[in-house]
């Protein structure tokens, strides 16, 4: 063999390693992640709050009864005859073990229970189907905890040695609901804010700023804002969006009006650089066609130019959302790490990006819901990144704007 | 005759390189007057002083006097804008916006202001008919330019310019990306034209400068060596290098 053939294997076999060797990378990142946090995807985590809300109850009649439950199917259900209820051993939203209630007789003394907790005005709770059974204590009996298991609460409460004194329960929490929308507000206003401001400064710097050395040493400057690692705007964003915006507005704290502010700034260097190189490509020859044709430079840029940057706009805008659904370590400084359920803009919450930090924070680290959130970002940013390419390929295809 | 333009002394630098050397020149109204010379001669960088498109170019300065209708049209404060409206362009590469058809020959006179759909319906028919173009579209006037070919897209940035109603068209080798039946198409279009636009054009090719041109101008090196009638250049040149230029000797 030649050595002109080798050097052409050799090239070939490292390209063909290289391009394997991150496939399987980014493959493998998707099979973890789904592996570990697949099993906890559901609609209803996206639909449910963070924090549970607490039920604290006491029976009504001493003395309760016998009710006949017809038979249930599952290693995991335990009935209890005494009180007409079927326990059901199972993990919550964020994954954690814990005890729901799995069906409740008609006449369940349970449906009827006197309120104790003092912060809310209502007489009357009930245990319904779905909630989860925190803790059911008895008279001078031990009290049955979740973490003794479905099994030992259910043989506890058919014991009829035991009066029960006062039972726990609550909604199913665990959701990411308030991550969500929050995330989704941090997408409009950081758009809202960074894309008019992009765009602008990219028209001016392509269209209009002559070519001299201080916008060369301007877009330089840019383009290192580009390499900037983002917990340092996160330290900028405290220092200067928090202060002001609790100078301006009603917020008192971290809150999503100063995480929007620092994400624009993070985002401004790529909208600029994007669209910029957008511009690049639409050909002299139009500009000229509309400056002979009596159009001024505004109209020019506007009505020809602007119109064919279109896609690359586009893409910039893409590209942010991505950017803004990814970002965590800027807004843990200026958006907060406490998980809200009800999210207000003057307000901490949290994104999803700072939800897995949170979750993984926590003692001990919920890996299974951190992957879960994961695998909702990846596949966001998946759908982003069709989305880009099925627009540009359509603005392409008819080639009329 | 009367002139449209009248240039005098006019002298334009690329930094330190001399494009055009002392220049005088009139261009007559509703005549066809070519440019012709070697590459490199400056006859595009002259046409394109004639509506002030070299003010683009940055490091281009430029000495002399051009007049347009007996108005200096150089000077700092003339109305370019309003220049350009007057003098049309149509560029070597057809260059149609990547719009509907109606939408690029409609696009000058949008931006003048003129909003009206029945005005502007008018002015497009007319000036795509002015342009031999309207029966071969009439039926596709909002599909993109762009399905055109390319003889059909000069016609439409033909038609682009004809829509501002200029007086002057300036062609800047018009027909050079063109096959030769797309060429004789635009050549039989500017000999119509000629009676209600002047026209000036440059081109590489001989032939057709004698074919369609009513005056023409060698240029070489930036100097204009010899301005005449066009069968005078042709037939008669008082210079030797026209006439190796023209004998096709060198060039």
């Amino acid at each position: 063999m030649s050595r002109r053939n080798i050097a052409q294997l050799l090239l070939d076999g490292t390209t063909y390693f290289a391009t394997l060797l991150s496939i399987i990378a980014l493959g493998l990142i998707f099979v973890y992640v789904f592996r570990e946090g697949g099993h906890l995807l559901s609609v209803n985590l996206i639909r449910s709050d963070y924090h549970a809300r607490n039920f604290v109850g006491t029976l009504r009649e001493e003395s309760p009864g016998s009710f006949p439950i017809e038979s249930f199917e599952g290693d995991d259900l335990f009935p209890v005859e005494r009180y007409g209820i079927v326990l059901q051993q199972t993990q919550d939203l964020a994954g954690d073990t814990v005890i729901r209630v799995y069906y409740v007789h008609e006449a369940s003394p349970l449906r009827q229970l006197n309120n104790q907790d003092p912060t809310t005005n209502e007489r009357t709770i009930s245990l319904q189907e779905g909630m989860i059974l925190r803790r059911v204590s008895y008279q001078e009996h031990p009290t049955s905890l979740t973490s003794r298991g479905a099994s030992m609460m259910a043989t506890d409460m058919n014991d009829s040695q035991r009066e029960i004194r006062e039972v726990l329960f609550s909604l199913e929490g665990g959701g990411i609901r308030g991550s969500v929308i929050t995330t989704v507000y941090l997408i409009f206003l950081t758009l809202f804010i960074a894309l008019p401001f992009g765009i602008l400064t990219a028209i001016y710097f392509n269209e209009f700023a002559p070519v001299n050395k201080v916008t060369k040493l301007m877009r330089n400057f840019i383009e290192t804002l580009t390499g900037v690692p983002s917990i340092i705007y996160g330290l900028l964003g405290i220092t200067v969006f928090v202060p002001l915006t609790v100078r301006l507005t009603p917020a008192s704290n971290a809150n999503l009006i100063a995480g929007a502010l620092t994400l624009s700034v993070i985002l401004l260097p790529v909208i600029i650089r994007t669209t910029e190189e957008a511009l690049k490509v639409v050909p002299n020859d139009h500009r000229w066609a509309s400056l002979a044709l009596g159009a001024n430079k505004t109209q020019t840029t506007f009505k020809v130019v602007l119109k064919q940057a279109l896609p690359g706009i586009l893409t910039a805008t893409f590209l942010g959302i991505g950017r803004v659904i990814g970002e965590s370590a800027a807004l843990i400084f200026v958006l907060g790490t406490a998980i809200r359920d009800q999210v207000r803009i003057f307000e901490p919450s949290t994104s999803l990006a700072v939800h897995i930090w949170s979750m993984m924070t926590d003692e001990p680290a919920n890996i299974a819901l951190s992957s879960t959130i994961a695998l909702i970002i990846l596949l966001i940013v998946l759908v982003l990144n069709v989305f880009i390419k099925v627009t540009v390929w359509a603005f392409n295809r008819k080639g009329s704007y | 005759m009367k002139e449209v333009f009248y240039v005098e002394n006019l002298s334009l630098y690329y930094r330190d390189f001399a494009a055009l050397k002392d220049i005088q020149l009139a261009i007559y109204k509703n005549q066809v007057t070519a440019l012709i010379g070697p590459s490199g001669c400056g006859k595009s960088t002259f046409i394109r002083c004639l509506n002030r498109m070299n003010d683009l170019i940055p490091e281009a300065r430029m000495t002399g006097c051009v007049r347009f209708d007996g108005e200096e049209c150089q000077v700092s404060g003339y109305d370019v804008i309003g220049l350009r409206k007057k003098v049309g362009m149509v560029f070597q590469k057809p260059n149609p916006f990547p719009m509907s058809i109606f939408d690029n020959v409609a696009y000058g006179p949008r931006q003048q202001g003129l909003k009206n759909k029945e005005k502007l319906k008018v002015v497009v028919e007319r000036a795509l008919k002015q342009a031999a173009l309207y029966d071969e579209v009439y039926d596709r006037l909002n599909d993109s330019a762009l399905t055109l070919s390319g003889g059909q897209q000069q016609r439409l940035c033909i038609a682009r310019a004809l829509a501002m109603e200029p007086e002057v068209i300036l062609m800047d080798e018009p027909t050079s990306a063109l096959d030769p039946i797309a060429t004789q198409r635009i050549e039989t279009l500017i000999e119509d034209l000629k009676k209600e636009y002047t026209i000036v054009i440059v081109t590489h090719s001989m032939q057709q400068a004698a074919r369609i041109s009513d005056y023409t101008a060698f240029f070489y090196m930036g100097e204009l060596i010899e301005y005449d009638k066009t069968d005078v250049i042709f037939s008669l040149p008082k210079h030797k290098q026209t006439e190796d230029y023209v004998t096709g000797r060198f060039g």
